[in-house]
């Protein structure tokens, strides 16, 4: 599924000093490769600044003069640049790519490992689309500005410096009369650039709504055949590709058109130089090599400042997106360890909420004074209504975030104190969406311990109650999950989530139920699973089955922000409460679907 | 110039791709061969220029007269024609490019909006069987490589080759030894350049897998980070993607040598050309065979000639891909369309809803399926306003059944009538007019509550009717619990509604568009008690006066229904109300005691609990 182009903030602080300096900062460590290409540039553009020359002095010291001998001699200096141009050519063409290549993969490091420290809260504020083109074309965007667009940059200014000089040594009059269109050439590819620009931007714009209306389009088609709506969309959607056409027409042709502009209005300078020039040349004050080779350097500056225009757009792109990478960057996770943070000796032990008030970006409140204590060993299941509270508290134990009021202590002592890594190297979890990483069955699985062996794997396998189903695949234990584990089942991958947490060995276990139901072998397995991995250890269950809240030693019904009731399952029940409601519920649907499709079958056996 | 926005592209399909672009060109040949006409008259001027520059060099040395025999008034001529021919040069590249513009964005234009219609209007199976992902791609990507090949290769390709052969006569004309001369590395650096182009696009496309690999390390991470927090897994991560770092970081490398490698060396064959011109071009001079103008004009029309030829070989090679991306869309142009107004019967009126099944059987017939019916010999009648509920477990062919009636699929053996007239006659659009479903988790569209409510209901809706149907659908007030309230944002943008309110929005839109006949899926899974009964009310509002078919795998959804048709494979293996039903025993009695059963047994749990 191809990320649909989001639209990024274009952040457009006028202070672009410092952030280029930064972005220079980025060349430090490659300064040799800098260098290098910086000077293989340079070379190249005055060579071709001098070969305009030696075409001068092969028209006079050579054709006009009648001298063969001096023509070759120039002729053979020529070839020799050319042999060295090659070389200069070959330099800046690998380094500059190696370095931007480079420098992709410095920045995109620099991100992951970013990435890999920030909290939860960076995550929920960012889609994963976004922080991927962060990533992705962002960092491309800034490589090929300090790659291809200093390279453009060095050329065009070496290129008309040289041109300017050897202008000067051949006729500094004549010289005037071009250096006098230079600004004009300016003022136009500035105004030029600002329009298309703007063009551009809007093309852009609609490109990725009407990407979005496709998507929508292709993925609602069923609700669009039933309600018949195939001619309002389309004349939407006509709407949309108007205003593409318009923006990108328009773009396109203020492209075509800046070009033969610069051309003509240096045409004037070129009417100027032929004309001025044929008159001193009547003098003798000015060959016709030199006059040759003013017109030659004069479309020689043209290439320059044609580019000037695409150079700087680009470049202002890559400000932007350098802007975007550093703000990321300099983003410090909400969650991190205290310089004089301690590993926690282990996880077995009370475990305390008191007094604990949390709220998530928007500061609307989750929870509100929620204390609980738990002793080492028990299994308390979390129920309630969706948006309770209950994925809260279990992100809270994870320390994924951090109470915003109140402590949660473990053995005692604020769990803050403690390293990250000493906690959740020892946290088991289970998610309600199983996630997997591309690859075989067995890497996977060892994802819980790293340095398991593959006994060790399958004895965790064997203990998820996921060894059975993993066999009768082709190639076993090598199997592929596919991208994200979409070759299995919703339940297979639970159930080799459930074996990567068994083989963690953990100390504190957490579960957040699926509620989609998987088939009863299927659910069977995942419960017996669940409860090896529960003996012995304390454990939290975001429940949604049965079997899992009976299973619970405390069953804790969270609603707002609160423990709405706590108890046994026969105490609640007594209760006649919120849990008796959800449970009896719960009760009817479960037992009806499993009786109901089993009975079906049965009935079509007969 | 009224642009032509409108082009079947069905006529554009060819097995000869590059016929098959032509003909998608229809309309806009004439300002695209304007658009190359103009560019020849371009790169005439400039041609001409120095030719003009020759004229000038000849005058000066006095190898030609000056015009009149007045040499500053001819000077000032030359000036002049310099400018001149500047504005002629200038003035058609910019027609030729604002054409060749016109020529891409237009047919792009209307190829979107085909692709966009012709989608939305391909069959069901069609969309069953095509993932998501792939068709967008093809409409994305595949689009914008067919508007570069009009808009920069083909125009490009068509431009080196126009200078070529215009520069070519000039020389020819100058001194046709010279010209020859001039071209000898030609065919070897075009052979070259295809050559290498050729396989810079193979190693391109791996650097391109290495960048999708990345992708996908990244991705996973990203959207795992709970999984790699959770086991304090970031070294194994940073390792993970540092390996496919650095492999992206290689083959870019690897890349980068080939290109830095062409590039100078056809400096090299193309300088060593140009020079060795220049000798030969320098000699003649020398030994008086042509004028230092002449000299002059061939230093120009030759360095001209010869360096676009080493792009020649990219751009040829990057058409390719415009050929492969004319066969991927073209794959989905060919395939036919659903006919939505094709009908035997036109009727004005809204139907009755008699729908009678007779022996009815369907297959789908793609090849996973293999011809097995889903829906065997069904057999019922079911008069206008009744409610017919079909009870069956996942596979039994409830949905294929319902599936029918909007002719979302055909039914492919015995006989289905509405209103006593085989269904088939009448028209795909007429039908969905008068028929309403309601899914048990709808799709809503990423915009707001208001037009998500009046989607598809095809006329103007007021304000206050609106907020009618959304009342009677039980959604009113959660949608005024949002601070936009009706204009709140569905979606990634907006808010995020639960299954059942999801479903409630569907049954406002439904209300509003008051069909004939429904279809409602009420297989209900996981929603709280509230909801459950707001929603059975929601539900008994819609179903009044209409026809109507229920979806469901629970005896209370059915009970009240006029017919009750219990399938299992295909087959109704029961029919009749709730009452006959359970009377008659099988299967239906089978899953109604077993809803006895489980109160029992909630009953016992309780009381061992309590």
């Amino acid at each position: 599924m191809p990320e649909i182009e989001l639209e990024e903030e274009e952040y457009t602080s006028q202070l672009t000093a410092p952030v280029m300096k930064r972005i220079l900062g980025l060349l430090r460590p490659h300064w040799r490769w800098v260098t290098g290409f910086f000077t293989a540039i340079a070379i190249t553009s005055a060579l071709d600044g001098l070969f305009t020359y030696l075409n001068k002095m092969i028209i006079d010291e050579g054709i006009s003069a009648h001298d063969p001998a001096r023509m070759l001699h120039l002729a053979a200096i020529y070839g020799g640049f050319i042999v060295l141009q090659a070389g200069m050519v070959f330099s800046f063409v690998y380094l500059a790519g190696v370095l931007g290549e480079r420098v992709q993969y410095d920045l995109r490091k620099m991100m992951f490992e970013r990435l890999q420290d920030l909290s939860l809260s960076y995550y929920s504020q960012m889609s994963v689309g976004r922080l991927m083109a962060r990533v992705t074309s962002d960092s491309g965007r800034v490589a090929n500005l300090m790659t291809w667009g200093l390279l453009d940059t060095t050329w065009a200014i070496t290129n008309i410096a040289t041109s300017v000089i050897f202008m000067m040594v051949i006729n500094w009059r004549l010289a005037l009369i071009v250096f006098a269109i230079i600004p004009v050439l300016v003022v136009i590819a500035v105004r030029f650039r600002k329009r298309i620009l703007v063009e551009f931007r809007r093309s852009r714009r609609v490109n990725s709504k009407i990407t979005g209306a496709y998507n929508e389009n292709i993925s609602g088609v069923r609700v669009v055949k039933a309600l018949g709506r195939e001619d309002e969309n389309l004349n939407e959607f006509r709407t949309l590709t108007g205003e593409m056409y318009e923006a990108s027409y328009r773009a396109a042709w203020l492209s075509a058109l800046f070009l033969p502009v610069v051309q003509i209005v240096s045409a004037v300078a070129l009417g100027a130089i032929v004309w001025y020039g044929g008159i001193q040349s009547q003098a003798g004050l000015l060959t016709i090599g030199g006059i040759h080779a003013f017109v030659s350097y004069l479309t020689f500056m043209l290439w320059p400042i044609r580019d000037i225009a695409r150079v700087y757009a680009e470049m202002q792109h890559a400000i932007a997106s350098a802007e975007r990478i550093f703000k990321l960057l300099d983003t410090t996770p909400e969650v991190h360890d205290r310089p004089d943070a301690v590993p926690a000796g282990t996880l077995l032990g009370e475990i305390e909420f008191d007094h604990v008030d949390f709220y998530y970006e928007d500061r609307k409140p989750v929870l509100t004074d929620f204390s609980l204590k738990v002793k080492p060993g028990e299994t308390i299941a979390l129920v309630g209504p969706t948006g309770g509270g209950k994925s809260t508290i279990v992100n809270l134990l994870c320390r994924f975030y951090e109470p915003k009021k109140g402590v949660v202590r473990i053995n005692g002592r604020d769990y803050t104190e403690y390293t990250l890594k000493s906690i959740h190297s020892r946290l088991g979890i289970v998610l309600q969406t199983p996630h997997l990483f591309s690859g075989t069955i067995r890497e996977n699985i060892r994802y819980g311990r790293l340095e398991a062996t593959d006994e060790e794997i399958e004895a965790a396998a064997k203990l998820a109650g996921a060894h059975d189903f993993i066999t009768t695949l082709p190639k076993s234990y090598e199997e592929n999950v596919g991208e994200g584990g979409n070759l299995l089942s919703t339940g297979q991958k639970q159930l080799i989530s459930l074996a990567r947490a068994v083989l963690a060995k953990p100390e504190l276990f957490i579960m957040d139920e699926a509620t989609s139901s998987v088939d009863t072998l299927t659910e069977a397995l995942i419960q017996r699973g669940m409860g090896h991995l529960m003996a012995g250890r304390t454990s939290f269950v975001v429940a949604h089955r049965l079997s899992t809240i009976r299973r619970a030693d405390r069953i804790l019904v969270i609603e707002d922000g609160r423990i709405a009731e706590m108890g046994s399952h026969a105490e609640l029940l007594r209760q006649r409460g919120h849990y008796y409601r959800l449970y009896t519920q719960q009760f009817r649907q479960e037992l009806e679907q499993q009786y109901g499709s089993g009975a079906l079958a049965s009935a079509a056996a007969d | 110039m009224t642009q032509p926005t409108t082009f079947d592209f069905r006529r554009a399909i060819s097995d000869n791709r590059l016929r098959g672009l032509w003909r998608m060109m229809s309309d806009y040949r004439l300002p695209y061969l304007g658009a190359a006409l103009a560019l020849a008259i371009s790169a005439l001027s400039k041609t001409l220029t120095y030719l003009l520059l020759r004229y000038f060099a000849d005058t000066l040395t006095g190898d030609a007269t000056p015009i009149g025999g007045d040499m500053s008034r001819s000077l000032a001529l030359i000036a002049l024609g310099f400018v001149g021919l500047a504005l002629f040069e200038g003035g058609f590249s910019f027609i030729s490019g604002r054409w060749a513009a016109y020529t891409a964005e237009g047919i792009t234009r209307r190829l979107r909006d085909f692709l966009f219609d012709h989608i939305q209007r391909l069959s069901f199976s069609y969309h069953g069987s095509t993932p998501t992902g792939d068709l967008i791609e093809r409409v994305t990507s595949d689009v914008d490589a067919l508007r570069r090949f009009f808009n920069e290769q083909a125009i490009g390709v068509g431009r080196i080759v126009l200078i070529f052969v215009i520069n070519f006569i000039a020389l020819l004309r100058l001194n046709a030894k010279l010209a020859w001369v001039s071209v000898i590395v030609i065919p070897f650096m075009l052979f070259v350049s295809l050559w290498f182009f050729g396989k810079v696009i193979k190693r391109y496309e791996k650097y391109q897998e290495q960048e999708a690999v990345l992708s996908t390390t990244l991705q996973e991470n990203l959207s795992g980070v709970r999984v790699v927090k959770a086991f304090a897994r970031q070294p194994y991560e940073r390792d993970k993607f540092e390996r496919e770092n650095w492999g992206k970081f290689e083959r870019g490398r690897e890349l980068l040598k080939m290109h830095s490698l062409f590039w100078p060396l056809s400096d090299i064959v193309l300088g060593a050309q140009m020079l060795g011109g220049f000798i030969f071009a320098a000699m003649m001079a020398i030994n008086g065979e042509i004028t230092v103008g002449t000299y002059l004009a061939y230093v120009g029309l030759v360095a001209w000639l010869i360096w676009p030829i080493r792009n020649l070989g990219r751009l040829i090679v990057q058409t390719s891909t415009g050929l492969v991306s004319y066969s991927r869309l073209m794959e989905i142009v060919k395939q036919a369309r659903e006919p939505l107004t094709d009908g035997k019967v036109h009727p004005a009126g809204p139907v009755r809803g008699e729908i009678v099944f007779e022996d009815v059987s369907f297959a789908y017939d793609d090849v996973k399926s293999d011809g097995t019916p889903v829906l065997k010999h069904v057999s019922f009648r079911c008069e206008p306003g009744q409610a017919i509920a079909l009870l069956g477990s996942t596979g039994s062919g409830k949905t294929s059944l319902v599936n029918l009636l909007p002719r979302f699929y055909e039914y492919t053996g015995g006989r289905l009538t509405l209103d006593g007239r085989d269904l088939r006659d009448y028209p795909r659009a007429y039908l969905r007019r008068q028929i309403g479903i309601v899914e048990q988790e709808p799709f809503l569209f990423s915009r707001s509550l208001r037009e998500n409510i009046t989607y598809g209901v095809g006329r103007d809706v007021s304000q206050a009717e609106i907020e009618k149907a959304a009342r009677a659908a039980a959604v009113h007030d959660v949608i005024m619990s949002f601070p936009d309230g009706y204009d709140t944002l569905v979606g990634e943008k907006g808010v995020t509604l639960s299954g059942g309110q999801k479903q409630r929005v569907a049954i406002a839109r439904t209300l509003l568009k008051n069909p004939r006949i429904l279809i409602l899926d009420d297989s209900t899974s996981s929603v709280d008690t509230e909801t459950e009964a707001e929603i059975r009310a929601a539900l008994h509002a819609l179903m009044q006066n209409r026809t109507t078919f229920i979806i469901a795998h629970r005896i209370q959804s059915v009970m009240a229904a006029d017919l009750i048709l219990v399938l299992d494979k295909g087959e109704v293996v029961q029919m009749g109300t709730h009452k006959a039903l359970l009377a008659e025993g099988g299967m239906y009695r089978q899953i109604y005691d077993i809803q006895t059963r489980i109160d029992e047994a909630l009953e016992q749990e309780i009381a061992s609990a309590a």
